[in-house]
């Protein structure tokens, strides 16, 4: 075996603190600098609208999108929300549509990513179709589930599924495939079998890195989610959108915009929450 | 002994009966180790002739490169001897049979607590889940790490995680203890501290030890035997039988007592020669 000339002491002595300057606490430009660039963009937007350059029905004034948020998140004058339906119902049918496609799409990308990782062959295999696969545009295979299987859910969340599932398995397979080989030995040296080493070392070694895929993997079924409701894609955000733009109604356009956007970071930030409680170790080894 | 694993030992392995009394003896013929390189294969090792009795403290020494690494590492059975034939116990050595590995680096599950990863191991060496509390309050407390089972790995200095990797090493109860070079990366006053500390657990188990380093004095003060290899390809330039006496002995006195000092010196002399004929 090399030997390196120092490994570097592990743990025992905690880092030393950033010293405190009178600049202001972390916290509060953590969250400062980020509503200064909302309220620049907001200006900026606001100017860009007033100096009428592009027509109103382009671009429109922030106030008039607001009043678009207002008038879709609740009833006036008998009218009930966008079609109907109100805007948290049209994301909470989004996001059920995204949850079941990421579930599925991860789970099986998860179990073939495992394959692929540790059986040579299965890899062999697989790896040219999942590359095809991931080099399409969803909605270059959704008009096919359309015609395979109609315009209900079916189609939309089979499409989700596909989105997700490359990103999951080609993580998941390049985790596995990285499994450090010294982690595996002392498991082996242990008198692991072959089950116990992927188990107890390889799947939890993969980890960190199955879990990044996984957010890659929601990122992406995610921005496919105005492909997927496409067609009859109402109550959905994907279908507000598409209904709104028929109508060049670019208010609507902008909330729908808006709620796909924020909603995605919402759940981004809960996705690295879980990830910090899944795989504490992350970094560390 | 558990009865457990030495069943486990004896069931799967489709070899021929071992001789009586041969666990935890090591046996090499002629053994050599190459591998591809250009122009020609590179031979990283031997041939050499070795046989360990049962309860021997074997200190492997030699300058970087000469093969001692790859010794144990056969003895290990991670990998087979290109040349001659190579037995312990009696038997061809497999990853998990027979053998305890401590790793120049601590190679501890990041994902498991200190207590977690000596679980592991026992659990692999077949010890029922209920057993497994008590025996692993008892290895760590062997290794001067009671009441840490709860510890995340990178909580620990790295001794510490060295002190872990060994109770894990222990657990499989294994006739034969394997170190690599295991305190290379430590400081100097925490690598006596577990020199001492091995050395008493292997006296006190009575394994047959492995234990590979470059330092002469580590080699004095550990082994009941001592084989310096030569450069690559790694040959048995000194084998020597060490007599101090160890059972009472406190270990600075045994560090200052003048036969130990004359040791040291034969050894570290032999250690240089053999690394200048590769110079």
């Amino acid at each position: 075996m090399s030997t390196p000339a120092h490994a570097p002491p592990a743990g025992g002595v905690a880092a030393p603190r950033e010293p405190r300057r009178s600049r202001p606490p972390a916290r509060l430009r953590k969250i400062l600098l980020p509503v200064l660039s909302l309220v620049v963009f907001l200006v900026v937007w606001q100017i860009v609208a007033a100096t009428g350059v592009w027509n109103e029905t382009f671009v429109p004034y922030p106030s008039t999108v607001w009043d678009a948020f207002v008038a879709v998140s609740t009833t006036q004058d008998g009218t009930r929300g966008y079609q109907g339906y109100l805007l948290w119902e049209h994301l909470y049918m989004t996001l059920r549509r995204v949850l079941a496609g990421v579930v599925l799409g991860v789970a099986v990308g998860v179990v073939v990513g495992l394959a692929m990782g540790t059986v040579p062959w299965v890899r062999r295999v697989l790896e040219p179709w999942l590359t095809f696969l991931r080099a399409l545009p969803p909605l270059a295979y959704f008009f096919l589930l359309v015609i395979w299987l109609g315009i209900d859910e079916a189609p939309k969340i089979t499409l989700l599924a596909l989105a997700a599932f490359p990103p999951a398995a080609v993580a998941t397979t390049a985790a596995v495939a990285a499994a450090p080989v010294g982690l595996v030995e002392a498991a082996r040296a242990l008198g692991a079998k072959p089950g116990q080493v992927i188990r107890d070392v390889i799947v939890p070694a993969a980890l960190p890195e199955t879990f990044t895929g996984i957010r890659l993997a929601v990122g992406i079924a995610y921005s496919s989610v105005v492909a997927a409701e496409l067609f009859n894609g109402i109550p959905g955000i994907g279908g507000m959108v598409k209904d709104a733009s028929n109508y060049n109604n670019t208010p609507v356009v902008l909330v729908g915009i808006a709620a796909i956007g924020i909603s995605g970071l919402v759940i981004d930030g809960l996705l690295q929450a879980a990830e910090r409680r899944a795989v504490p170790w992350r970094g560390r080894a | 002994m558990s009865s457990r694993a030495e069943q486990d030992l004896t069931e799967q392995t489709a070899q021929p009966e071992p001789r009586p009394g041969a666990e935890g003896s090591i046996s090499a013929d002629g053994v050599g180790h190459s591998y591809p390189g250009r122009p020609e294969r590179v031979q990283a090792l031997g041939p050499l002739d070795l046989h360990v009795r049962p309860g021997e403290f074997l200190v492997l020494v030699g300058a970087s490169g000469c093969g001692k690494s790859t010794l144990l590492r056969l003895i290990a059975g991670f990998e087979r001897p290109t040349d001659g034939t190579l037995t312990v116990s009696g038997r061809v050595p497999e990853p998990g049979r027979g053998a305890g590995v401590v790793f120049q680096q601590p190679r501890l599950f990041p994902w498991r607590s200190v207590g977690g990863n000596v679980d592991l191991a026992l659990k692999y060496a077949g010890v029922e889940k209920a057993d497994r509390a008590v025996a692993r309050e008892g290895l760590l407390e062997r290794v001067g790490l009671g009441g840490t089972a709860d510890r995340r790995i990178w909580e620990i200095s790295g001794g510490q995680q060295q002190r872990v990797a060994i109770a894990r090493a222990l657990a499989a109860r294994t006739p034969l203890l394997l170190l690599d070079e295991p305190f290379a990366a430590l400081d100097a006053l925490t690598r006596e501290r577990l020199q001492e500390d091995v050395r008493s657990v292997s006296h006190e188990t009575g394994r047959t030890s492995v234990f590979v380093t470059h330092s002469a004095d580590e080699a004095v003060f550990l082994g009941s035997r001592i084989v310096v290899l030569t450069a690559r390809p790694g040959r048995i330039a000194l084998d020597l039988t060490v007599d101090l006496p160890r059972s009472g002995v406190d270990p600075d006195e045994l560090r200052g007592s003048p036969e130990y000092a004359e040791l040291r010196a034969q050894v570290g002399h032999a250690v240089k020669e053999s690394a200048a004929v590769r110079a």
